[in-house]
């Protein structure tokens, strides 16, 4: 294969999915390497699996180049995701995830534990990397354990066992850790094992019955409100459990994922000031959708906002273009106000946020073809993750560089440092280093891609972004050394 | 022939170009005064001997009401009839939806069985756009959870504008009370007197109005085209002096279940429309309930019956109101492309 200013190329037949690469050129494109912080025109070669080299080119070598067009990056690490297996395939599979996360862009991925059974033995963890061999995808596939069995909250997984599994960390996700008693018991012992609780903050007595963000959209729309409160209050109760079981073992970490709100997120930023050993990430969707796509509006977040940084009003502005109650919009957390959205963003540029993480949650049309306040909540979106952050970099809202550090040295940077976790790639830094099995993703930030059913390769067609066009196709996707996804298209024009 | 059966939709005022009554909130005051005026002759025939044109001769109307309602649905149907429309009635409690079917399942089967107007009442909000959605025909709104309630909001206003001198809302004083938060039928209103120019006050326990100040102060600087401000308040006097029209709600006993309210008799004593405080209220004003009644509740039994009180008005002009919106929507030939969406 090779290829040169602009669009990948192939000389004959390649690689399939799954086989190695054995010789991969691009002349001429841009070059990001978030482990090191350089990003500019250069040169790679792939050979044998290996990215044999990284040529950064200057002055006149670099001709045109520019970050516009054809970029190369680290392949990217998905820190949550739900591929459903065991006990949901009808709504994915290890293979179908795999897949999907391929034409994401991503190597790695990380899979929540709320399946059927869930992932509270070492057993169901030996099932998830079985059927990741057995897919063929090279794509990295990573598990979190439960922490409570069953999780249900009672009683402890067996983390020890799990650790031994090879998850990468404990979450019940899906719900929070039901009582603060459990959460300081788990704290206690994954910091023992060194790995991280991965929280899903939410009060769940707040939400009881709940459906949009509470505020102007649902009150409108007559949806029960889902409070920030629910939120904050979980944050709250996480971030002074942490606290009170760092006294008993130092390497106690929590991590809070899929945060939506300004409130939950200053509450991060004030605790990591303070020195405690909390992180946190945002969604793709919570940092550019909001509650009034809903009502029917279908504008970026950003573009949400006034001069002064408030909410627009969708029906003051006429803005509403779609119908109303679309349940692909539904997803635990709700979409927030575009204030929100802004803070997720604000986060995520002062590095409160470590991480976007997709929560990938793919649901069958039999859940979703429902009414909105009885559709199931969840968002496909590992396949769009990659081109809603290029939305926010072609509107000047996030630097091309800082977008691809959360979606690489981010969250590869929340893997622990354990004995545990060290066959883990993932937890490898994620950058362009030659004499390396190749791990990269290329897209064309100048061709635009659209959001259709039959294109998403995840069985899940619960986007928000269906009918849609989003920046940046993904062309070519290689996970350590063996080819993970290839655009169609590339080889009509082979060079 | 009747005026009603030939008369074409009124054009000087725009052609009527809804497929479906789903919600007030996208009709336009043009819109309004035509369903007003198709109402003001579906009340001719009503005041005949023989109560039935044939408008809707051999049209099929089905009800499919997943939730109890005893009026709304009557009314529907006997609007239907007045049309000679065939009339289908389904109750989820003897249909296949409690074998579990989809209510996308059930739509697809009752417009292959025929239905061309679907009449439909559900508990969960905005499930009747989902019904529009694979939906051949016209979707009428008997009630979706607190979303809407179009038909209730149309005949309040018809009423409202039938009982006030001058027959116009401009500056008139509504004041709904009761539980706003769970309502349909004030939220629908909140559209439709925004619309009339009504000086709309809605008033109730701060439980129950919870999220409506938000709505109140984003519609306070006149941002929204069409609509007016509107005020929220628990000042019961306040929402009550000098008032033109008097609307109660109901008080459903789950609301102290929900921890929103103490007792009923807590909200009787601080709310209820009983005749000391409807004295606040114009001499001449009229006092109004969408039913079921909890009398001795949100409202004293002597209010109810007084003579103030249009709550049967309210019920015989449902039926002109939802005969003219059958009558408007067969007329529909052509969906705007406005509407594709909604």
């Amino acid at each position: 294969m090779s290829a040169d200013a602009g669009r990948g190329g192939r000389a004959g037949a390649g690689p399939g999915v799954g086989e190695k690469v054995g010789r991969f050129e691009l002349a001429r494109a841009w070059l990001v390497d978030p482990a090191s912080g350089r990003e500019g025109p250069g040169e790679i070669v792939v050979a044998d699996g290996i990215l044999e080299s990284v040529v950064w080119l200057e002055g006149d070598d670099a001709g045109d180049v520019t970050d516009h067009g054809v970029v190369v990056a680290p392949g990217l690490f998905d820190f949550h995701a739900h591929f459903r297996e065991p006990g949901f395939e009808d709504a994915e599979t290890i293979a179908t995830g795999s897949a999907a996360a391929a034409h994401g862009g991503f190597t790695s991925v990380a899979l929540m534990p709320n399946t059927s059974p869930p992932g509270d033995e070492p057993g169901v963890i030996e099932r998830i990397h079985s059927a990741a061999r057995a897919s063929g995808s090279p794509v990295e596939i990573l598990a979190y354990g439960a922490v409570s069995a069953g999780r249900a909250g009672e009683q402890l997984s067996a983390m020890g066992e799990l650790a031994d599994a090879g998850v990468l960390g404990y979450s019940d996700d899906g719900a929070p850790v039901r009582t603060a008693k459990l959460l300081r018991s788990a704290l206690l012992y994954a910091g023992m094992l060194g790995l991280p609780v991965v929280e899903h903050a939410e009060d769940l007595e707040l939400t009881a019955g709940a459906e949009a963000n509470e505020g102007y959209v649902a009150s409108v729309m007559g949806l029960a409100g889902w409070p920030t409160a629910a939120e904050v209050n979980a944050v709250s109760r996480d971030l002074a459990v942490l606290a009170d079981a760092l006294a008993d073992e130092p390497r106690a970490r929590l991590h809070l994922t899929h945060l939506s709100t300004a409130a939950a997120l200053d509450l991060v930023r004030r605790a990591k000031a303070a020195g405690l050993p909390v992180t946190c990430d945002v969604t793709p969707h919570h940092l550019s959708l909001a509650d009034e796509w809903v009502a029917g509006a279908r504008r970026w977040a950003w573009e949400a906002l006034d001069a002064d940084g408030r909410a627009r009003d969708p029906w003051a502005d006429r803005a509403l273009l779609a119908a109303p109650y679309d349940t692909s919009l539904r997803v635990n957390p709700p979409l927030r106000t575009p204030v929100d959205a802004a803070a997720c963003l604000a986060a995520l540029l002062d590095g409160t946020a470590d991480a976007v993480a997709t929560d990938h949650a793919p649901h069958t049309v039999v859940d979703k073809e429902v009414e909105f306040g009885r559709a199931a909540t969840g968002i496909s979106g590992i396949e769009t993750a990659l081109g809603v952050l290029l939305a926010l970099v072609d509107a000047g809202k996030l630097p091309l560089g800082r977008a691809i550090a959360a979606l690489t040295t981010g969250p590869a940077g929340l893997v622990a440092a354990s004995p545990h976790t060290a066959g883990i790639s993932a937890a490898r830094p994620r950058g362009l280093m030659e004499g390396v099995a190749a791990d990269l993703v290329v897209f064309d930030r100048s061709d635009r891609w659209r959001v259709t059913p039959d294109a998403l390769l995840s069985k899940g067609k619960n986007s928000p972004f269906i009918g849609r066009e989003l920046p940046g196709r993904v062309l070519l996707t290689i996970a350590a050394g063996r080819l993970a996804y290839e655009d169609p298209g590339i080889g009509d024009d082979a060079a | 022939m009747t005026t009603a059966t030939t008369a074409p939709a009124d054009t000087s005022q725009g052609v009527w170009r809804h497929r479906h009554i789903i919600d007030v909130d996208v009709v336009t005051w043009p819109e309004i005064e035509l369903i007003m005026r198709t109402t003001d002759e579906m009340k001719g025939v009503l005041a005949r001997p023989i109560r039935k044109v044939p408008a809707l001769n051999g049209r099929r109307v089905t009800t499919l009401f997943y939730e109890a309602s005893t009026r709304t649905r009557v009314s529907f149907e006997t609007a239907a009839r007045n049309l000679s429309a065939d009339v289908v009635s389904i109750s989820t409690a003897t249909s296949s939806v409690t074998k579990g079917e989809s209510l996308v399942d059930t739509v697809r089967t009752l417009e292959a069985l025929g239905t061309e107007f679907l009449v439909m009442r559900h508990s969960v909000s905005g499930a009747p756009y989902l019904a529009a959605e694979i939906f051949g025909g016209h979707v009428l709104n008997g009630g979706d959870g607190w979303h809407a309630h179009p038909t209730q909001a149309l005949l309040d206003l018809y009423t409202m504008r039938e009982r006030l001198p001058g027959g116009d809302l401009r500056g008139r004083k509504v004041a709904i009370v009761g539980d706003v938060l769970h309502s349909r039928v004030a939220r629908s209103n909140i559209w439709t007197l925004t619309a009339a120019g009504a000086d709309l006050w809605l008033c109730g326990p701060a439980t129950l109005l919870r999220g409506m100040d938000r709505w109140a102060a984003a519609w306070s600087g006149g941002a929204i085209p069409g609509h007016g401000r509107f005020n929220v308040t628990s000042d019961i006097e306040a929402a009550l002096r000098d008032a033109d029209v008097v609307m109660g709600l109901r008080i459903q006993r789950e609301r102290m279940q929900g921890g929103l309210l103490p007792s009923l008799r807590e909200y009787a004593a601080r709310f209820q429309l009983n005749a000391e405080r409807i004295s606040l209220a114009r001499p001449e004003a009229i006092v109004m309930h969408p039913g079921p009644m909890n009398e001795g509740v949100e409202i004293s039994p002597d209010v109810a019956v007084s003579g103030r009180s249009v709550i049967t008005d309210q019920v015989t002009n449902g039926v002109a109101v939802r005969m003219a919106l059958l009558f408007l929507l067969a007329g529909a030939h052509e969906q705007a492309p406005s509407e594709a969406a909604r």
